[in-house]
């Protein structure tokens, strides 16, 4: 913990000049955020949550609908968070902690929360 | 822990002690009851698929699901597994150079025994499962042993089961070796522990989330799962072995999948065939 | 009295312990999770970024000295996850591509693919430990 911390610092320092990448237009995040989580060898999303989106194709049950999400997190931050790591809010949850476990990057996390946020 | 529930006790409130003791019972040796966890993985399913008859689930999905239960009555009109099982009988059948056959390995000739496996041998010191010991008997006879997963060790297993059809699973844990009742525990907790990148247990597909859609696919409930072993798996398109499956399973975590027939895989059929104590054995079995 | 003042001494030692409940690692995973990389917290009134210990290895100069040492990390962490049974499915595939990067000489590239295999490979060793102290909340009682 101690090395970890002592690296913390340094990464501080070291990386104070390269900030998050030019944010991509929202369109392009979007568009991102579709393959993410159509994609059997990204996301695959699509097989344990439903979304009302044409592209959708046999649809899972495991996990809520895509629906209501500004109502349901009305702060986006706090959807991104459970995307990154769900077993926070239940350690039994079947939902992979796509961000803990880097099933998918920081950059397609971002992308897949802009997407579903739209529903 | 103890401390906290003796702090608990003492101070009279009583009504927290079940709640204390529901949470430490059946994980130690010291107090896991695999009877009790029998009776409540038997109460679990049908608090959650109420009116679906107990011995109903060696059918696996189609005991829970009816649209698939239609699909699948319609393809069990001529079962996939029957050329297996002329072949596996053919196999059983058909004497080693040394002139011995399967017959002179098993019980009862190898006739209506697989109600009686996976078992804890004493002497060996571990769970014995009827692959093991099928080619335990070839090697014994000086033939080659099979490959676990698929082909004719398959179709031996599958002619087995079918002549033990009916019979009630009756897994024992020998009370005179705790050894047995820790392999039974070890398994247990392969079961319920989330392994792999996508942090799943057995149980959060086939006991949470049993009957709810992965895409098009509904996992089966675990009671019952090996009664139906081998199987003719649609999506193989061919005959398979219970711990073909597992490795499929556990790499479907994504895991590196352990081999067939480890020591973990073979305590993990001792806990789930020990869970379907009571079923009967129904295999071979085909599935989707 | 001087009971009392102890007891007062006390609460004022117990009550910021208790408010910190939270260890380090709790609070970077909870912000790397609201905000992703890169973002500025603090712990313990110390100023921290929520970059994996492993993203700050791969931000050392790109030398070939240094990849070699994280690739050969990253293969030693690795190995850990599979002596405890836990290794995952796609750390391997990735060092892989770490070494092929190494003898390519795209350095950075091989730093890049050793972090995350050494993150995944750390996380999955933490995966074992976890489950093995919690599993049982998932039987039915």
């Amino acid at each position: 913990m101690r090395r970890l911390t002592t690296l913390m610092c340094v990464a501080t320092a070291a990386t104070a000049l390269s900030g998050p990448v030019a944010a991509a237009s929202q369109d392009e995040m979007i568009e991102l955020g579709r393959d993410v989580f159509h994609d059997k060898t990204r996301g695959n999303c699509i097989s344990c949550h439903s979304i009302d989106d044409p592209v959708a194709n046999l649809p899972g049950n495991q996990g809520p609908m895509m629906v209501a999400m500004k109502q349901r997190f009305p702060d986006k931050r706090k959807l991104r968070a459970q995307v990154w790591d769900a077993t926070v809010a239940n350690p039994l949850s079947i939902m992979p902690p796509i961000g803990k476990h880097w099933i998918l990057s920081e950059e397609e996390i971002d992308a897949v929360v802009e997407y579903i946020y739209q529903y | 822990m103890k401390t906290i529930k003796t702090l608990l006790l003492g101070l009279g409130l009583t009504a927290l002690a079940p709640l204390t003791q529901a949470a430490e019972s059946g994980f130690t040796l010291e107090t896991v009851d695999p009877e009790a966890d029998r009776k409540a993985l038997q109460e679990f399913y049908q608090n959650r698929f109420p009116g679906v008859p107990l011995e109903e689930y060696v059918n696996g999905i189609y005991a829970i699901d009816p649209p698939s239960r239609e699909q699948w009555d319609a393809l069990m009109e001529f079962p996939p597994y029957e050329f297996d099982l002329e072949e596996g009988q053919v196999l059983f059948e058909t004497p080693f150079a040394n002139g011995k056959s399967y017959a002179d390995c098993f019980e009862n000739g190898g006739i209506g025994i697989r109600q009686n496996y996976p078992y804890w041998n004493k002497e060996e010191g571990t769970v014995k499962t009827l692959e093991q010991e099928i080619n335990e008997c070839r090697e014994q006879n000086g033939e080659k042993p099979l490959k676990w997963k698929k082909g004719a060790i398959a179709q031996i297993s599958a002619y087995m089961a079918w002549t033990s059809r009916d019979n009630v699973i009756d897994i024992k844990i020998p009370e005179d070796d705790p050894r047995a009742l820790q392999a039974y525990l070890d398994g247990k907790q392969f079961f319920y522990a989330k392994r792999g990148q996508l942090n799943l247990s057995c149980a959060n597909c086939h006991l949470q989330g049993s009957r709810r859609l992965i895409r098009a696919d509904l996992p089966g409930p675990m009671l019952g799962q090996p009664t139906h072993f081998p199987v003719y798996r649609s999506k193989w398109g061919e005959i398979g072995t219970l711990h073909r499956r597992y490795e499929g399973c556990h790499r479907d975590s994504r895991s590196v999948p352990l081999p067939p027939q480890s020591e973990e895989f073979r305590k993990l059929e001792y806990f789930q065939t020990y869970m379907s104590n009571g079923l009967v054995v129904n295999g071979p079995g085909a599935r989707k | 009295m001087k009971k009392a003042t102890m007891t007062l001494l006390a609460a004022l030692v117990l009550a910021p312990a208790l408010a910190q409940a939270e260890t380090f690692q709790e609070v970077f995973n909870q912000q790397r999770a609201l905000y992703g990389k890169g973002h500025e917290f603090t712990f313990e009134g110390k100023t921290y970024k929520t970059y994996h210990s492993e993203e700050v290895e791969a931000m050392a100069e790109p030398t070939k000295a240094n990849a070699e040492a994280l690739v050969a990390s990253a293969e030693a962490k690795r190995q850990e996850a599979a002596a405890v049974g836990y290794e995952w499915r796609f750390t391997g595939r990735i060092l892989k591509q770490a070494q092929d990067a190494l003898a390519e000489e795209r350095f950075q590239d091989a730093m890049n693919l050793a972090a995350q295999a050494k993150y995944q490979a750390r996380k999955a060793v933490e995966q074992q430990a976890h489950v093995a102290s919690t599993w049982h909340h998932a039987v039915p009682e």
